[in-house]
């Protein structure tokens, strides 16, 4: 049975690799790397690292996919081409390299250990998060498994900062949910002051980029809103550069 | 299924929880979330009632602190020594709350006039606060980083209120990224530590590093890592760099509450790790309090030497003060008293600092009502135009300069005491180092006074200044306990003379 699982999550973890090198789509890359994390999540499972598990899928699947895809559709979807560009000279090369490199490393690191590796879980000693059937039938508690000790000291001897924390992403929420709203009414005209740094004026949409849908971001903008902005603020940043 | 899996757990036992001890933080959360919610019920009527209702929720909790400090048991410890109530944390907790107070005294125009949210900007504010306030109990790294981190977020936030207006953003923005760089320095510190010592404890810390034996150069880096992590928070030289910036975009009233409490409570985390934590181990953060206390005082008050704007002036002193207040840890360790009267100083000076920092920024916006910059220039001739400001304003300075018989005079002898009291040729050298800063430190605080006394109106403008009822209750608040803590300072050492306890 657990070969099963092993191989079986073993294949979506590889699948899921290969898709995050191969698709061609930014976004279906991020989808594929959330394959592989869940994998690899199963994989603990199987070695019944219960809590591994949860992390693994709460923080990596779930926090840091989304703010892959957070970033990707920042900086848009529709950038298919620039995979294609190599910010460093000879990178695949280099990456081919790295590859094989580690490949050779991880299989000497194999002979190496060869007689070290058992497949057993190696927390026998430390119990295990279910109960253990001893030999005369009595069950040994599983007071001492990962989970409970994390609960324990979770409501315990750390619930005042538990507790703390709740609060902090709660105000944290409120506050974004604030930063983030528009002011009600019209948009008032912004202050006149150049910043020195960041915030660039809107490029002006020629007829041929606006027509040609590759053209970038500024084609994307609704027409209407551009119109808007451009009248309140005299030609000044639009609101959503400075959001 | 669950049933079975439920009955194997060995049964739950309840942590220990005094409600007495955590009435003030229970009162504060109250208060924050009445504010939040407030909006949502009355929607534009409460508009008015919100800056009093954060004013007065503000000062709810003083009232167990008051019970706490007068009950029987001096000292309350909850969860193993984690939160610890004793003198120390409660005067913080007041000082605190006070503080608070008086920021929401100045913003209450400010916001109010102003195109802002004001529900959640009193409720950001009550919730920094309440950071604070479970700052000052905590003696535990967990309990120190969550509860620094309740007291930034919401700091962050309100340096960029001013959301149409660009040196805000870049004031929220450059705040944000320099405090989460620290707060990663400082996890990584903590890391560490937590390594060695196998505990999170301040109190097991200080067992595990006094006892020898573990890596040193694992304790060092740790402990330097832990120390700088925090000297960003109270803007010490070399990591001072965001803080005229952010003080310079941030609205004004929360300008103040960053060079007050925010600073404080910085402090107040630095004094409970340094003496609680660290105190075996003065060969590392000693030298390090030194070079930072000594960099302060003498960078920031250069750098303030050449100010052209009243907000990043009060910026650079503010990074010499902290300086000041940095100097007492560089003996903290010597062994004897020298602890707590390190302690004992830092917190007198606190106080004072607190009050006559808020005053000035008091004047400040009273000032800036009126002419709308916050160039020196505007303070030419205000005497002519504004005699009451004025005499207010010098009176502050005078005090920030440290001249008798004002509290900043008293703030800066407690300083010295506990330097000379050390008795090292590192603390002599420190108090020579302080002495001449202290004489720079007229040469600003000086012209600005000059600019108002000598010179004529800026742009001729004679016209007077109004000060709202606010404003002007929290300058006369600030003056009296400026003036009160220098002519008699018995007033502020029967709060400040306290030992910090170290818990179970």
């Amino acid at each position: 049975m657990e070969a099963i699982v092993f191989f079986v999550s073993a294949a979506i973890i590889l699948a899921g690799g290969l898709g995050v090198i191969v698709l061609r789509n930014p976004v279906h890359a991020a989808l594929s790397l959330v394959a592989t994390l869940f994998g690899v999540a199963v994989l603990f499972i199987d070695m019944e690292a219960y809590f591994l598990a949860a992390v693994q899928v709460i923080v990596y699947a779930g926090a840091i996919v989304v703010l892959f895809l957070f970033v990707i559709m920042l900086v848009g979807v529709d950038k298919a081409e620039d995979i294609y560009a190599e910010p460093i000279i000879k990178q695949r090369q280099f990456a081919a390299l790295a590859a094989a490199g580690m490949l050779i490393l991880v299989a000497l690191v194999g002979v190496a250990f060869a007689g070290d590796v058992t497949g057993q879980p190696s927390n026998e000693d430390m119990t295990i998060s279910r109960a253990i059937e001893n030999p005369d039938g009595t069950t040994t508690p599983a007071e001492t498994s990962n989970i409970n000790q994390l609960a324990e000291a979770l409501f315990t001897d750390y619930v005042f900062a538990f507790e703390i924390t709740a609060l902090l992403l709660t105000i944290a929420v409120v506050g974004a949910v604030v930063l983030a709203r528009r002011p009600k009414g019209d948009l008032q005209p912004l202050p006149d002051v150049e910043p020195s740094w960041a915030l660039r004026k809107p490029r002006a949409v020629t007829p041929t980029e606006a027509t040609d849908p590759s053209a970038g971001d500024d084609a994307d903008q609704d027409p209407d809103e551009t119109t808007v902005d451009q009248a309140a603020t005299d030609g000044a940043e639009t609101d959503e550069a400075k959001a | 299924m669950l049933a079975t899996v439920l009955a194997e757990v060995a049964p739950f036992v309840r942590p220990h929880i005094d409600w007495h001890a955590v009435a003030p933080e229970l009162t504060l959360l109250a208060v924050g979330a009445i504010l939040t919610l407030i909006d949502i019920v009355w929607l534009e009527r409460g508009r008015k009632l919100t800056s009093s209702l954060a004013g007065f929720g503000l000062l709810l909790p003083l009232i167990p602190i008051v019970t706490l400090a007068v009950s029987d048991s001096d000292t309350r410890v909850m969860f193993d020594g984690a939160y610890v109530i004793d003198d120390y944390s409660l005067v913080l907790k007041a000082m605190f709350l006070l503080t608070g107070y008086v920021v929401v005294l100045l913003s209450t125009n400010y916001i109010g006039e102003g195109d802002y949210w004001e529900n959640e900007y009193y409720g950001l504010l009550v919730s920094s606060i309440l950071g604070m306030v479970v700052m000052a109990s905590s003696r535990d790294l967990i309990s120190i980083f969550v509860a620094l981190e309740l007291l930034s977020i919401p700091a962050y936030m309100l340096a960029t209120w001013r959301k149409r207006d660009v040196r805000s953003n870049e004031a929220g923005l450059k705040y944000y990224l320099m405090g989460v760089f620290a707060s990663a320095i400082m996890l990584y510190g903590m890391s560490l530590v937590y390594g060695v010592a196998g505990s999170t404890l301040l109190t097991e810390i200080n067992a595990a590093l006094s006892e020898g034996g573990s890596s040193e150069a694992v304790v060092t880096l740790g402990i330097v890592f832990v120390v700088v992590g925090f000297a960003f928070k109270v803007s010490a030289f070399p990591f001072h760099t965001w803080s005229p910036d952010t003080y310079e975009g941030a609205p004004t009233p929360v300008t103040a509450f960053l060079a007050v409490g925010s600073k404080a409570a910085g402090f107040v985390a630095l004094m409970s790790l340094v003496v609680v934590g660290f105190l075996g181990r003065d060969d590392v953060f000693g030298p390090l309090f030194w070079v930072l206390a000594a960099g302060s005082m003498t960078f920031g008050n250069v750098m303030a030497l050449r100010q052209k704007n009243i907000i990043r002036l009060m910026a650079y002193s503010g990074v010499a003060q902290a300086g000041f207040m940095l100097a007492p840890l560089a003996v903290a360790g010597t062994g004897g008293t020298s602890a707590d009267t390190s302690i004992s100083a830092i917190l007198t000076y606190l106080l004072i600092y607190a009050a006559m920092n808020l005053g000035a920024f008091a004047v400040i916006i009273s000032v800036a009502r009126k002419t709308e910059t916050a160039e020196l220039e505007s303070y030419n001739g205000l005497f002519t135009t504004a005699p009451v400001l004025a005499v207010f304003m010098t009176l502050f300075l005078a005090s920030l300069a440290g001249i008798p018989p004002l509290g900043g005079w008293f703030a800066k002898f407690s300083v010295f005491t506990a330097l000379t009291n050390a008795d090292t040729g590192a603390g002599y050298a420190l108090a020579v180092v302080a002495a001449i800063n202290a004489v720079v430190a007229f040469g600003y605080y000086g012209r600005l006074a000059l600019r108002m006394w000598v010179e004529e109106p800026y742009l001729g403008d004679k016209a007077p200044i109004k000060v709202p009822v606010a404003l002007g209750f929290a300058l006369v608040l600030t003056a009296v306990i400026t003036v009160a803590f220098g002519v008699y300072p018995p007033v502020a050492t029967h709060f400040t003379d306290v030992t910090l306890v170290a818990g179970v």
